[in-house]
């Protein structure tokens, strides 16, 4: 168990970070081309987290929210940093555990990051926006159980679940097909456990 | 190319500050209000902020952000308003619906803060260019291999940018449908994205032979290409909001008691 949380800080885990950033970062920008009502915004975080595992997924998903949040003025990201540490934790470790291997084991993989997100999340929503999240589906939901007197934090976590798990779902079976089409010669860069075989 | 930074070289006072100083002057005009605990405080600092950014000359380039906020502060006043869970009195109707004054109030807060934020953020974000900021944090003991990761999303995202117009294109042209219901978006979605993410982490592998050619895992202290030495002003600024947040503080402290 003790080699889940290994990681290889050489340089090829260091360029993926960047890249895996910037594929958030498209992500988010497909999603808002297409007109879709998710973010799609960590599909990096988890190909991070599942090919350098968890350490490597969650410095993805915290610097990704810091990048941003610091130099598009979009501070509303920047504390979901925590967030996105958490997805990239959860999904580096559900993968490490062997739940990328398949597609419907992968469905396990995608309820942890989509839990964790929740977790995480429904606090921060609590305390700095007082319980909306900014998703218009999430939102109604929220007024509604504000309305029929629900206390906040339910209907906060309500409002975050409607929106994170789904989001998550597709996200990790984007991650899973994109990963299935990743060439040996570049997935073994990140291999923990390989061995460099000498044959003197 | 479009940049990602929302950075413009105005060469105002502002720009020649340490970004140390901008980002202290963040951490105040975000703890003084919060601290301070009292709503007045909120439009002291955001006219602060508002200021500083129409003194360097970049409070135009800062309205797009301000505008992006309204959506959410409406969307606050709307649910919190209407909703708020502790609400009592009255304040106003409009049709149907009711307006509570404690919700009303709570939601000003909310958005007090969001905007507080937003601003003081402008003031570093406008006027900070990131590279020159990265140099610093590498001075200060920063590793360099995440200074490298900071500088270097900076660079690869315009060029993702790129290859995704290249393959919309691309895509369109084979008569892939980007528009429609839903259902025909969420299935473009993936011939859309998975080209450039296979380029990009195909690229990743060469990059880093590349790196490793030029002794980027080498572990000797690293030199510096551009030196800066820190002003006067720049400390005094420094010195000046630390004694800021500490009076509030005492004030705080002092009041409660």
């Amino acid at each position: 168990m003790g080699n889940i949380f290994k990681t290889k800080l050489n340089t090829a885990t260091i360029v993926l970070i960047p890249a895996c950033i910037g594929i958030n970062y498209l992500g988010k920008l497909f999603a808002s081309f297409l007109k879709l009502p998710l973010w799609l915004d960590s599909i990096g975080t988890c190909l991070g987290a599942c090919l350098g595992g968890p350490i490597i997924g969650a410095i993805c998903g915290a610097l990704n929210n810091l990048i941003y949040g610091l130099t598009t003025g979009d501070n509303i990201t920047l504390i979901y940093a925590i967030t996105s540490l958490f997805i990239g934790l959860a999904v580096g470790v559900t993968a490490r555990l062997g739940f990328m291997e398949t597609f419907p084991k992968s469905f396990v993989c995608a309820l942890a990051g989509g839990l964790a997100a929740v977790i995480v999340s429904t606090p921060l929503n609590v305390i700095f926006w007082g319980g909306t999240t900014g998703n218009v589906w999430g939102d109604a939901l929220f007024a509604s159980t504000q309305a029929a007197g629900m206390p906040v934090a339910l209907g906060s976590f309500l409002d975050e679940l409607v929106v994170d798990v789904p989001d998550k779902i597709l996200t990790i079976i984007i991650t899973f097909l994109i990963l299935k089409g990743l060439p040996k010669k570049l997935t073994s860069l990140y291999d923990v456990n390989a061995q460099i075989e000498r044959l003197d | 190319m479009s940049s990602l930074s929302l950075y413009v070289d105005k060469g105002s006072w502002l720009n020649r500050l340490h970004p140390y100083v901008k980002l202290l002057y963040i951490l105040a005009a975000i703890c003084i209000p919060l601290i301070g605990g009292k709503l007045w405080l909120f439009p002291i600092v955001i006219l602060c902020s508002i200021c500083l950014l129409i003194s360097g000359r970049c409070f135009r380039k800062s309205l797009p952000l301000i505008a992006f906020s309204f959506t959410m502060i409406l969307v606050i006043f709307l649910v919190q308003g209407l909703f708020y869970h502790a609400r009592e009195n009255v304040m106003f109707q409009i049709g149907a619906l009711t307006f509570y004054k404690e919700g009303v109030l709570y939601a000003t807060k909310i958005s007090c803060n969001i905007l507080n934020m937003l601003l003081s953020f402008a003031v570093f974000v406008l006027t900070t260019s990131i590279p020159e900021f990265v140099d610093e944090l590498e001075k200060s003991g920063f590793p360099p291999k995440f200074a490298y990761i900071i500088t270097s999303v900076f660079q690869i995202v315009p060029q993702m940018m790129k290859t995704k117009d290249t393959i919309v294109d691309a895509q369109r042209s084979r008569g892939m449908e980007t528009e429609g219901k839903l259902l025909t978006r969420m299935k473009a979605f993936l011939p859309l994205i998975s080209p450039v993410v296979m380029s990009a982490l195909i690229n990743t592998r060469e990059r880093a032979i590349a790196l490793e050619v030029r002794g980027f895992g080498r572990k000797n202290k690293k030199t510096i290409l551009s030196e800066r030495t820190k002003r006067p002003i720049d400390t005094f600024l420094e010195v000046l909001l630390i004694v800021l947040i500490l009076l509030t503080l005492v004030w705080r402290i002092a009041s409660c008691l």
